[in-house]
């Protein structure tokens, strides 16, 4: 771990670090809050931070604080979840597809080119109208986009690696196929599906914050980031510091991804 | 005679270390300059230098002068319009500097074209002047994918001079080449420097001799002898230039090192009948029969893309031919019909130290480790070179590593793809003579392919000739 820290580049440092810190403040107020980010109290409404409420309160009085939490967590472990399967399925099926070519290839890059033709947040925008408010409806829209950027990246890499000398002579000597894909096709790999990760999640990210914001993705009163910023938007002008939340929330964990998934210097 | 370019205490450097150190040297209308040594001699250094194409890292201090301007102190900018009209480079690999996508005339064509401001009809036909020159007549409809080393070196020899520049400056113009070609380059080398005046680096004796001339011996950055091609070549004054001349094929003993006697006639290990392949459009060779016998050292000859290489492969069965059969000797385990690449990284998975793949190799066939050793020893390998990942070990190790590899198998047949082009000579000579000795103890049939018939002719049996 310290050996791939040191591996980074400054600015994919500071990405971690945000990141980190982003992760950080979603546990600790998931572990130390105590308030439900439902909970309302009209009484309370646009508190200004204060001591007992470090974020303020929204217009129906809940505490920012534990809402940012909650949405936090959400949209962490939604991206993860995401790029977690289709890193999976698309690496999987690239690997299939650029090592036996012939009709796997054919197939799977048939697949390829039908998802390919609708634009990604058309086809999540699909799926949600589908069954409007699941969070499983989401989830499955989402990786089947993310998917395709890896099939894609995976397939031509391992076609490369496949085709290189130093496989050929793994495989003449002998070595069956678990070896060449540890040896030869898997080092080529990393790096790569790493940074498509990174970039996959700040996309997750963006792809449930819009579907938040366009009412089509999760139903009030959950704390979404996209949502919250819909419900925020009409009191920009009464209590901007509450607005500005949820969109730093988001300009953060996507600036932090993108640096994190940055090219290495 | 008048000097057409002089060089004054050049010398590159790189972070603070020097790669080439000073030298002083004077190209004279009408001269032949040679520069003799190995890879990573500082040669191709010298050249970018005065060329002006040193990458980033690499910085030049010294004076060039070309007539009465210094190079040095010109801009990028009015470096390159020198080039073509004063100062022309013939690089290493022809085809990297020739457009894959043009044919043959229209490379030399648009010289005049664009240079010369020629109407296109006009230059057309000083193109094919100049291909007819060089003996290229037939071939100027071809791209350069279709020509073979010898042709696509002339052709990019013609590309080069065609804007007229006085001074040719040529980066291993004869490297790939078998002996013919490597004459024609040379022939046609000197010609050109009857009108002007021409800078050779090469790793070539041969070379040498034959451009004659003034001969500079470079090793490690720093000059060891100068003077007199044909002096020096006589009577080396340098340990390390009787070296290269020793390393020369030419040179080397006949044979290189002494046939097996009394092997027993025994079933061969490879038999292939009729075997026709086609390239890009090119029949590289048709009905072409072949047996090796046990033991067999058998050399296969001919310059770069004659279809060499396309051969072995398809004796291995890693490339489909277009007709034939090839038979192995039943009964024996794949693993042990093996091959050795030209580029010796080629052999070995990067980013891993070398001893786990050995230790990988030693686990699949469960190998007795003890075997390693012995073996390192007989190839003059250091152990301790394990623990490095293949790209820290020098290519003469590497090769040798990679040989030690297969022989762990205990082969039948190995198939080694010009195993030393990529290494200087002198390690060449010692890599050759290792493996053609190895095979030998161990009854190993061995398929060397090279452009260097010389070197065929001494460490093998037999040999043919493609192309």
């Amino acid at each position: 771990m310290p050996r791939l820290f040191a591996s980074l580049s400054t600015s994919q440092r500071v990405g971690a670090g945000l990141l980190a810190l982003l992760v950080l403040f979603a546990v600790l107020e998931g572990l130390l809050g105590r308030t439900d980010p439902a909970l309302q109290n009209l009484a309370q409404r646009f508190a200004t931070p204060s001591l007992a409420e470090p974020l303020g309160t929204d217009p129906f009085g809940r505490s920012m604080l534990a809402r940012m939490g909650a949405a936090l967590r959400l949209s962490l472990s939604l991206s993860l979840v995401c790029v977690l399967t289709s890193a999976l399925i698309g690496v999987a099926l690239g690997i299939a597809a650029g090592w036996r070519q012939g009709w796997v290839d054919r197939a799977l890059s048939f697949v390829l080119n039908v998802v390919l033709a609708l634009p990604g947040l058309v086809l999540i925008l699909l799926v949600a109208g589908l069954a409007p408010g699941s969070l499983l409806a989401l989830y499955v829209a989402i990786s089947l986009v993310l998917w395709v950027e890896y099939f894609r990246v995976v397939r031509a890499i391992t076609r490369q690696a496949v085709a290189s000398q130093p496989m050929q002579a793994s495989r003449m000597l002998g070595f069956g196929w678990r070896y060449c894909l540890r040896r030869h096709v898997w080092p080529a790999l990393v790096g790569p599906v790493a940074t498509l990760a990174a970039f996959g999640a700040a996309g997750s990210i963006m792809a449930l914050a819009a579907l938040g914001f366009v009412a089509v993705g999760l139903r009030p009163p959950t704390a979404e980031l996209g949502l919250m910023m819909v419900e925020l938007f009409p009191y920009y002008s009464d209590a901007p510091w509450v607005l500005a939340q949820p969109v730093l929330a988001v300009f953060l964990l996507v600036l932090g991804l993108n640096l994190l998934a940055g090219k290495r210097a | 005679m008048t000097i057409l370019l002089r060089i004054e205490a050049l010398s590159v450097q790189a972070d603070g270390k020097t790669l080439l150190e000073p030298l002083s040297l004077n190209l004279a209308a009408g001269e032949c300059l040679t520069i003799l040594g190995e890879t990573g001699a500082g040669k191709s250094l010298l050249m970018h230098a005065i060329m002006g194409t040193l990458p980033p890292p690499l910085t030049a201090s010294g004076r060039i002068l070309l007539g009465d301007t210094d190079l040095a102190s010109l801009e990028r900018s009015a470096r390159e319009r020198l080039w073509g009209q004063q100062l022309a480079m013939l690089p290493q690999e022809p085809w990297h500097s020739l457009d894959p996508l043009m044919p043959a005339l229209q490379q030399v064509a648009e010289v005049h074209e664009c240079v010369h401001g020629q109407a296109p009809e006009q230059a057309q036909q000083t193109a094919t002047q100049a291909l007819t020159g060089v003996g290229l007549e037939a071939a100027a409809a071809r791209l350069p994918g279709q020509l073979s080393g010898g042709m696509a070196q002339r052709l990019a020899f013609c590309a080069a001079t065609a804007a007229g520049a006085p001074i040719l400056l040529a980066d291993e113009p004869t490297k790939g080449l078998d002996a013919s070609r490597r004459d024609q380059v040379a022939t046609l080398l000197r010609q050109h420097a009857q009108q002007g005046a021409l800078l050779t680096i090469t790793h070539d004796v041969e070379v040498a001799r034959q451009l004659g001339g003034t001969l500079l011996v470079m090793r490690a950055g720093h000059l060891l002898e100068s003077g007199d091609a044909q002096a020096i070549l006589a009577a080396p004054q340098h340990d390390y230039t009787r070296a290269l001349i020793a390393a020369d094929p030419r040179h080397w003993p006949a044979p290189l090192v002494a046939a097996v006697t009394g092997a027993p006639a025994s079933e061969p290990v490879l038999e292939a009948r009729g075997l026709r392949l086609k390239r890009g459009g090119r029949q590289l060779f048709e009905g072409l029969d072949l047996r090796i016998e046990p033991g067999e050292i058998l050399g296969i000859a001919g310059d770069s893309g004659c279809g060499k290489s396309s051969l072995g492969d398809l004796l291995l069965g890693l490339l489909p031919a277009d007709a034939g059969v090839v038979t192995r000797r039943p009964g024996v385990a794949a693993h042990r019909y093996l091959k050795l690449y030209q580029d010796p990284p080629a052999a070995f998975a990067a980013g891993v130290p070398l001893r786990r793949l050995f230790d990988d190799v030693l686990r699949l066939h469960r190998l007795d480790p003890a075997k390693l050793p012995p073996l390192l020893e007989r190839l003059r390998l250091r152990p301790e070179l394990l623990a490095r990942p293949a790209t820290e070990v020098s290519g003469g190790e590497l090769q040798r590593l990679a040989i030690a590899r297969a022989l762990l198998l205990d082969p039948l047949l190995l198939f080694a793809d010009e195993p030393v082009s990529r290494l200087d000579p002198i390690t060449a000579r010692e890599v050759t003579e290792l493996l053609v000795q190895s095979a030998r103890e161990r009854g190993c049939a061995l398929l060397l392919v090279s452009h260097d018939a010389e070197a065929l002719a001494r460490a093998c049996d037999r040999h043919i000739r493609l192309g």
